[in-house]
């Protein structure tokens, strides 16, 4: 019942409009704009509920509980705080470009949503079943970089300005070494589709077979989305708050919770490549597949968040190096030796 | 062929990372820094000029506002200057009760530093697990002076009151506490791979270029120089302590850092040997001080070891009740003034780690 | 070795993370404070000689200090603080013989407005020699008095103390206090 719900709401609605008569051209439109709709709620929601999860966990690793005084358990905070930021007017400075500072915090969700569009949540539950899925969710993901330059750029400001150079230096050198890492999960599938991908998964998890590609994976998706301790963009103790300094109000809100998208969307990314996706460990089918999905992700970006209340921030000459002397060098060490592995597997095997 | 030029950048004084308000004008190329230009006195209050219009007993809370995170260690400086002007002697509970306070105050700054420097990084965890000790440390001050921050505890001959009941057996819990809470720093914030790449071999400062500028406490020692006023020329009851000098080698950021992380051991090492020893010493906590106070003609420097360096005392009297000149020797101030060399040819990440590592406190700087 | 020093940082927060906090939340949970707690001042009147060393003793000029001669002795008409110069080093506290002014673990002393920070401890009238036959003084002093009388803090002394020295000024007391409780 609860395995089949969202395929069977899906599934419903179907019904409902093929008995209403709407050609099926029409139909599947639909139901595609209904799934995108949906996707977009959800990632809003849990953007809203990653914030306030933030500052939870940060207050319980420091000694304190975190916001408690809006709502139950505080629960009502990041709502608040989000009306605040609505009312607020948005400042923009005079010498800013206006057009590009005004477009790059409208534009700032855009990528995450594309990318959600393309992932498993759960069993049958995909927008978009790509034959290119995870070709299509990385072209994206280094979108957001532009955006990030547009922001910076336009803002018309050295700290901005600083920091946005930062973002560029840093997608380019860490989109590489992430690529190559999954290169050699691809060579095992054979498939860049999510969904094979995932059913590739079936026996054993790939984390199990590419560990070490799973450790680059993730290291590069975190500089990626820039958190701590690859958090430069921001680097609030260098350059005030990077790309975002002049922004306020609902500009600063949505780079923001922006910033949140991308972590579900990296850790989504990584459950589903690594960890199984939606596929239940140890045969516990009894948990629905979706919420499996969802355990898996909110895990790692518990990971992501105690990382960030943990480490400090590296340097930029340092976080350089650390990509390209030792990420790509040892990503390219992974895909060699799968291929090496897989070559000896078939000799062996077949 | 390909030309760069170089920009100048306001680094504060509304910044989050200069400790207060403090400015450095940068010339940058790129993010590496040209020149470093620090631009002080955004929080001068003139408190020397003030002293000059304050009778000798007013000025010592003006003394609190300048270091005010270490405000024992000031008044202490202060009062001993008052002292040897006049000649008053101090009563031995009266040292003790100092000397205790005085380095708890010295820990409370150090817990600070280390947790600022955490945050200069990058980490923010360490610098909130670090306030949560301080505040145990302030909580027992308060319960000796009733003040959290501008204590205004010593008195010329004396201390303003003795410690209350059960204070010292408080404090000797928190003693107990303290070496498991710096172990804790040891592994949240100096084991730490990343904050070692951040602050080693960063900003680097030479034994010599140290001496030449007078540079002083864990800024001089992290160069390697073992020159500690508690040891070289004990003042107070300093000579009855067993306790060690921490010195670093390389006096780059992480030595700096390292020092004082080392020397709240140390601290606390003689805390615990100054609440064995005053135990058994019973007796005025206030020597005998004329109500009114009128300091023979001359002047006076006496000089303490600060949680920041060299805290120097100049006071000139003219023979009525009021001080003729107070000068300060601030160690904060004068540690500062390597800055512009030590940070040129780093990056503007590095201007905050070695910011950060100098230690200093505007109240202190800007007086 | 690399690495180690990253996982330790994890192992500790994650011990933060599951252990007791040491937050106090505030307006409901509150700290003791201890007795030496530099707080609002507290001011005892009877105590007071006028002698002016705490004001003398203040590095603010903070208190500000009237009396009258009465009968050869001196009378406190006037003790104000202008707490908004106040350092709180309890210098006026420690020069007071007579223990009249002391510190409470009353900590809140905002106001919303500027002229009611000033923290009057004492303002009164100085009493009347001999009452003299004439009605009218009385009830003109009495007037005169009531719209000093402000909302403020601690003002309680003064009642009390005026009324219990002569016979004339306590027909002002009797006339003030109604006035007082209304505010």
């Amino acid at each position: 019942m609860l395995e089949n719900l969202f395929t069977n709401i899906a599934g419903l609605l179907r019904n409902l409009l093929d008995s209403a008569g709407v050609p099926p051209l029409w139909n599947d439109v639909t139901l595609l704009v209904v799934k995108l709709v949906a996707i977009l709620v959800f990632i809003l929601i849990n953007a809203l509920w990653l914030v306030l999860m933030e500052r939870k966990v940060a207050g319980y690793m420091q000694a304190r509980i975190g916001p408690n005084r809006v709502g139950p358990w505080g629960l009502l905070q990041t709502t608040c705080d989000i009306g605040k930021l609505i009312s607020k007017e948005i400042p923009i400075p005079k010498s800013a470009d206006k057009i590009l500072f005004l477009l790059a915090p409208a534009l700032v969700f855009v990528p995450p949503l594309m990318i959600f569009a393309a992932i498993p949540f759960g069993k049958d539950m995909v927008a978009l079943d790509l034959n290119i899925g995870l070709f299509y969710v990385f072209a994206l993901a280094s979108l957001t970089t532009i955006i990030f330059w547009m922001g910076g750029w336009g803002s018309n400001n050295k700290y901005s300005l600083l920091g946005s150079m930062r973002v560029v230096a840093q997608m380019v050198s860490y989109e590489l070494p992430m690529i190559l890492s999954v290169l050699g999960v691809i060579m095992l599938v054979g498939s860049m589709n999510l969904t094979e991908i995932i059913a590739a998964q079936q026996n054993m998890w790939f984390i199990v077979t590419q560990p070490i590609a799973f450790l680059i994976f993730f290291i590069a998706a975190v500089a990626e989305c820039n958190r701590t301790p690859f958090d430069l963009v921001e680097g609030e103790s260098e350059i005030i708050n990077g790309p975002y300094t002049e922004y306020g109000g609902m500009g600063f809100a949505m780079f923001f919770l922006a910033e949140y998208a991308s972590i579900m969307i990296i850790s989504a990314m990584a459950t589903t490549i690594f960890l199984g996706g939606w596929l239940a460990p140890f045969g516990l089918t009894f948990i629905p597949s979706w919420l499996w999905f969802f355990l898996k992700m909110y895990v790692l970006i518990f990971v992501v968040m105690w990382f960030r209340w943990t480490f400090p921030r590296i340097r930029v000459d340092q976080l350089m190096g650390f990509g390209w002397k030792i990420l790509v060098p040892l990503s390219l060490a992974n895909v060699f030796v799968t291929g090496i592995g897989m070559y000896i597997y078939r000799a062996i095997g077949w | 062929m390909l030309r760069t030029e170089t920009y100048t950048m306001n680094f504060g004084p509304q910044h989050p990372a200069t400790h207060g308000v403090f400015q450095v004008v940068l010339t940058l190329d790129g993010e590496k820094i040209v020149k470093a230009e620090p631009v002080c006195g955004y929080l001068h209050r003139g408190i020397e000029k003030l002293a000059e219009s304050r009778t000798y007993q007013q000025v010592i809370p003006y003394t609190d506002r300048m270091d005010y995170l270490a405000s024992m260690l000031q008044n202490w400086g202060y009062v001993m200057a008052v002292e040897k002007l006049m000649g008053l002697e101090v009563p031995e509970r009266a040292e003790y009760l100092r000397v205790i306070s005085g380095e708890l105050s010295r820990l409370a700054s150090h817990v600070l530093a280390t947790g600022v420097y955490a945050l200069d990084v990058g980490g923010f965890t360490g610098f909130l697990l670090c306030f949560r000790e301080r505040e145990r440390m302030m909580d027992l001050l308060e319960e000796l002076t009733g003040s959290r921050m501008t204590f205004s505890y010593a008195r010329f001959g004396g201390v303003a009151d003795d410690a209350p009941e059960g204070w010292l057996e408080k404090l000797d819990k928190l003693m107990d506490d303290m070496p498991g809470y710096i172990d804790e720093y040891d592994g949240l914030i100096t084991g730490n791979e990343i904050f070692q790449a951040r602050t080693k071999q960063v900003g680097g400062l030479s034994p010599e270029t140290a001496i030449d500028y007078s540079l002083s406490g864990p800024v001089l020692r992290g160069s390697g120089i073992n020159y500690d006023l508690r040891k070289a020329k004990p003042y107070s009851i300093y000579d009855r302590f067993d306790f060690e000098v921490p010195v670093g080698k390389n006096g780059d950021c992480f030595d700096r850092y390292f020092c004082r992380v080392r020397e709240m051991r140390q601290s606390v090492r003689i805390i615990k040997q100054a609440i064995e020893q005053i135990k058994e010493i019973d007796g005025p906590i206030k020597g005998k001080v004329p109500k009114a106070l009128k300091p023979p003609k001359g002047d006076a420097y006496a000089e303490i070891e600060s949680s920041k360096g060299i805290l120097g005392f100049y006071v000139v009297s003219d023979g009525t009740n009021k001080p003729h000149r107070v000068h300060v020797r601030r160690p904060s101030f004068i540690n500062l003034g390597y800055l512009d060399e030590m940070s040129r040819g780093w990056l503007i990440a590095d201007l905050v780690a070695i910011l950060g590592s100098i230690d200093i406190v505007l109240g202190e700087v800007d007086c | 070795m690399f690495g180690n020093g990253l996982i330790k940082g994890l192992r500790i927060t994650w011990k933060e993370f599951t252990s007791k906090k040491f937050t106090v939340q505030y307006p409901e949970e509150q700290h003791t404070k201890p007795e030496r707690f530099h707080g609002r001042f507290v001011f005892d009147a009877d105590k007071c000689i006028a002698c002016n060393l705490c004001a003398n003793a203040c590095p603010n000029n903070v208190i500000e200090l009237k009396s009258e001669k009465v009968e050869k002795k001196k009378f406190l008409t006037k003790y104000v603080m202008n707490i908004e110069y106040c350092l709180f080093c309890g210098m006026c506290v420690e020069a007071c013989n007579k223990d009249a002014i002391n510190f409470s673990l009353e900590h809140d002393m905002s106001q919303y407005n500027y002229d009611a920070i000033p923290l009057i401890l004492v303002e009164r009238e100085a009493p009347k020699p001999e009452p003299k036959p004439e009605e009218a003084t009385p009830e003109a002093s009495g007037e005169k008095a009531e719209p000093k009388v402000k909302g403020k803090g601690k003002q309680k002394e003064e009642t009390p103390a005026a009324s219990a020295d002569k016979s004339a000024s306590d027909e002002v007391a009797a006339g003030k206090a109604p006035e007082k409780e209304g505010q």
